[in-house]
């Protein structure tokens, strides 16, 4: 008896990480949400126009690392599920589409894109069913030592992957008709997979799949217990994050040009997550705001000191947890609330 | 003078309240049983006393407020719960669960001489003293929470449903040693029951609790002997 | 058969390293449900603390002393600071929150004492024995004595006195521990300050062998977590019969296993703690749980 009673000591009053109810009634529910995104969008068509190509490749950078948050909010955010290896199938992407682009002359590069993401999927798909046995912990430590294994596997594939020299390749051109500068047919390539990235993600929540997961993240034997096939669906939302790390990987390599086992550590595993707990877990814009964070708080931060974006990091992740677990983006929607309430 | 006196008691588990407004004191040396129907609040209450959940009101032990102290301050000021499925630590041998239940004291040679005592009330636990609790039957773990409770040499000692799953025959005989532990020890004892019968033969006086509420009160007699209380919350006709 | 046992011999001297750092793991886990992933960066800060004071001129020895003891003070700190006001919470939160707590302690050692390597000094003697054939150096025997003797003292601690008594009642049954009146509080954070001081002494002894960086030890972490999922993540025997296993077949399968080599041993860990989360998953040495909601 004693046994399970201090089992739900340990576990029992569980005061929720991600938001419990993703709040459809929100202020930005509806019509102003999408007048928002709409709005958004219109900024990110303009924006490229008028800024110096460093900063547009910056902005390119931001949106690859949204639809890699996306990915890994579906999982985290949504179904409760902990990854700390998700590089790993960022890293899967990048490296598909360098090889196809290396291997194969005149291999379109739009090809690579479902390729790349097919590929990553299918690796999910394999992860996700020893992973759908394991809970929680168990599977953020399998995650993470996948994570770790990915750069000795490879530097040892030398032929494929380049080894540790990495693999460089021609980054795609803007065609004449479109008049854009390369770093500009780069961003608007990128924005395209973004967009579409992020309308998938949100029919896949629409739909039953979406609820499914929510069940599973609330309460796993209770969601089992009332019928939805935990298994599946957690197997799935695996293979589905992955699929959508995979596709950021591919851009990833469109956009740099280059990739190396370098490049794909540990640490850009953490930093995804870390990311996408300051931007906000379960959140519509938490995998945009955990962007933005990834990419800009070590370049400015970098100045001070080598270490000052760790830093950072790990403080931010610890507030939010205590303060906002939904992060900023929850913590807008509670703003954005309160100003109505006071007109 | 009495050792615990409660009033006012109020209790709950989120905004669900349980207790509403109990009151009852207790005297030194006085066996109490806490009767009445399954969801009356009876677990509650003593949980509510023993501090492991929340609870506006007050309760004094001896004189000295206690109200909205911790379990462990609480164990340390001479509460001694035995909970709700017994709390033994399974892993854990039998002797280690006894010495646990002196933890607040110091000094070894009383705990050893204690441990004595219980072996005397309890003389099954001697010969399991290096057997891990959890191999104990279910009326051998009784025993033992028991005796863990006893360890601390408790001026209170809070009972929870000691009789649930076990033989009647247990049950008898360990209501038999509890009356003897406070005839002998003189220690104050507040028993929940199921079982009436059972409870009103050992206790001084009683309480009948519904829904939150003590609906009845009275020297253990005077609820036997009440035959409207008998069919209605004791389940027996007299 | 001698050069098997010389690599035999080898496992064992890293692992014991392992062992010693999945012991760390095992110590907090108990008592707290929680898998700290920062447990191998604490130990990280703890060995710059042991070459800050060797550096300022102190004996070896009496640096590692004071290490410990601050380690041990640092560890009920952040109990009582940074994990306290997320106890009972679900795992994901307390996943987050000891992620966070890695990557905040890995950068603040690389801002305090930044990113290059340094050398730490052994603390045992050069020089190897030999047997039958087998070469052993005394800094490996140093590691495993050094590791037997922690072993040793926890145990003692665990089984002879009042506060390992109380520290066990906790890790079996918070609340009922509650009841016999003690401080579940003040022993969760003994138990930090215990692990966070164990996984010192394992900073210390790999510190000489991979050099002093602040990632010195994000490697070795996932061989201790290999070791504690073999041993049973609540089992403190286990995670030291645990490392040593892993150790061992990290040593084999490099050696003998010609796809492996050195440089993919890397996988061991990762095979280890999915085949027996598959086959067994509390462990060889841990308790099965039932799940209830």
């Amino acid at each position: 008896m004693s046994e399970t009673d201090s089992a739900q000591v340990k576990r029992a009053p569980a005061p929720p990480a991600a938001p419990r109810r993703p709040a459809p009634a929100g202020p930005l529910a509806g019509r102003w949400r999408w007048v928002a995104i709409a709005l958004l969008l219109a900024a990110a068509c303009y924006a490229p126009f008028q800024l110096v190509p460093f900063h547009v490749f910056q902005l390119t950078m931001v949106l690859v690392y949204a639809v890699a948050l996306l990915g890994l909010n579906l999982l985290v955010g949504h179904a409760g599920q902990i990854s700390l290896g998700h590089g790993a199938f960022f890293a899967v992407g990048a490296y598909t589409t360098a090889i196809l682009l290396d291997h194969w002359d005149g291999m379109p590069y739009p090809v690579t894109l479902p390729l790349a993401a097919g590929v990553a999927f299918l690796l999910g798909l394999a992860f996700g069913v020893p992973a759908m046995r394991l809970r929680g912990l168990y599977l953020a430590l399998v995650t993470l030592a996948m994570a770790i294994f990915l750069a000795p596997l490879l530097k040892r594939f030398e032929e494929l992957t380049g080894g540790s020299m990495g693999l460089t390749l021609a980054k795609p051109a803007p065609p004449a008709w479109s008049g854009l500068a390369p770093d500009q047919w780069l961003y608007f390539l990128t924005l395209v997979v973004a967009v579409a990235a992020f309308l998938l993600a949100h029919s896949l929540l629409r739909s039953r799949v979406g609820r499914a997961l929510h069940a599973l993240r609330d309460n796993e034997i209770a969601a089992e217990v009332m019928g939805v096939r935990l298994s599946s669906y957690k197997t799935l939302a695996f293979a589905w994050s992955a699929m959508f790390a995979g596709a950021a990987g591919c851009v990833y390599t469109w956009v740099i040009g280059f990739v190396s086992p370098d490049s794909f550590t540990v640490n850009l595993s953490i930093t995804m997550l870390a990311g996408l707990v300051v931007g906000g877990l379960g959140t519509l814009f938490g995998p945009l705001l955990g962007a933005l964070f990834v990419m800009f708080v070590p370049s400015i931060s970098q100045d001070i000191n080598d270490a000052a974006p760790g830093v950072i990091f790990g403080l931010l992740i610890i507030a939010v947890m205590y303060v906002a677990p939904t992060g900023l983006a929850g913590l807008a929607e509670r703003l954005i609330k309160k100003i109505p309430r006071k007109e | 003078m009495s050792t615990l006196e409660v009033e006012d008691l109020t209790a709950g588990y989120g905004d669900a309240r349980v207790l509403h407004g109990i009151g009852l004191t207790v005297g030194e040396g006085e066996i109490c049983a806490i009767l009445g129907p399954n969801g009356a609040g009876k677990t509650t209450l003593l949980r509510a006393l023993s501090g492991m959940i929340k609870a506006r009101g007050r309760v004094r032990l001896g004189g000295t407020d206690l109200a909205g102290r911790s379990p462990d301050a609480l164990a340390r000021q001479g509460i001694a719960h035995v909970p709700e499925g017994r709390g033994t630590f399974m892993p854990l041998t039998v002797e280690e669960n006894l010495r646990l239940g002196a933890f607040v004291r110091r000094g070894r040679d009383g705990v050893n001489a204690d441990i004595e005592r219980i072996h005397g009330y309890f003389p099954v636990l001697k010969d399991r003293m290096k057997q891990a609790a959890g191999s104990l039957s279910g009326g051998e773990q009784q025993m033992l929470a028991i005796g863990r409770a006893l360890m601390s040499r408790p001026r209170l000692l809070l009972l929870d449903e000691p009789s649930l799953g076990l033989a009647p025959l247990v049950t008898r005989e360990l209501f038999r040693i509890v009356q003897a532990i406070n005839a002998e020890e003189q220690t104050t004892v507040v028993v929940v029951e199921q079982n009436a019968h059972l409870a009103l033969g050992i206790a001084q006086q009683a309480h009948v609790l519904e829904t939150g509420r003590i609906v009845l009160s009275g020297t253990a007699e005077q609820i036997r002997a009440d035959e409207q209380v008998a069919q209605s919350y004791l389940g027996y006709r007299v | 058969m001698a050069g098997f046992l010389q690599q035999v011999v080898e496992g064992l001297g890293a692992g014991a390293i392992y062992a010693s750092l999945a012991l760390a793991l095992v110590l907090i886990y108990q008592f707290t449900g929680i898998v700290n992933f920062a447990q191998g960066e604490l130990a990280m800060f703890s060995t710059y603390i042991a070459w800050q004071c060797v550096a300022a001129g102190l004996p070896f020895w009496l640096a590692l002393v004071l290490t410990l003891v601050v380690s041990f003070a640092g560890g009920m700190l952040i109990e009582r600071v940074i994990i306290r006001p997320v106890e009972g919470a679900p795992e994901l939160t307390l996943v987050i929150v000891t992620v966070g707590l890695f990557i905040f302690v890995n950068a603040a050692a690389g801002w305090i004492w930044t990113f290059l390597i340094k050398d730490f000094p052994n603390p045992f003697p050069g020089g190897v024995l030999e047997a039958g054939g087998i070469h052993v150096s005394i800094s490996t025997l140093g590691v495993l004595g050094v590791v037997a003797v922690v072993m040793g003292l926890l145990y003692l601690l665990f089984r002879y006195t009042k506060i390992g008594l109380g520290m066990r009642a906790v890790a079996t049954n918070p609340s009922s521990a509650r009841l016999v009146g003690i401080r579940v509080g003040w022993m969760l954070a003994l138990g930090w300050g215990l692990a966070a001081t164990v996984g010192a002494v394992s900073g210390v002894l790999v510190a000489p062998v991979l050099f002093l960086e602040p990632n010195m030890m994000g490697g070795v972490l996932i061989y201790a977590f290999a070791a504690a999922t073999l041993g049973g993540f609540d089992s403190p025997l286990g995670a030291v019969v645990g490392g040593l296993i892993v150790g061992v077949a990290e040593t084999l399968a490099g050696a003998y296993i010609g796809v492996i080599g050195s440089d993919l041993k890397v996988g061991v860990p990762l095979v280890i703690i999915v085949v027996v989360l598959l086959l067994r998953p509390q462990g060889l040495f841990g308790r099965a749980v039932v799940e209830r909601a």
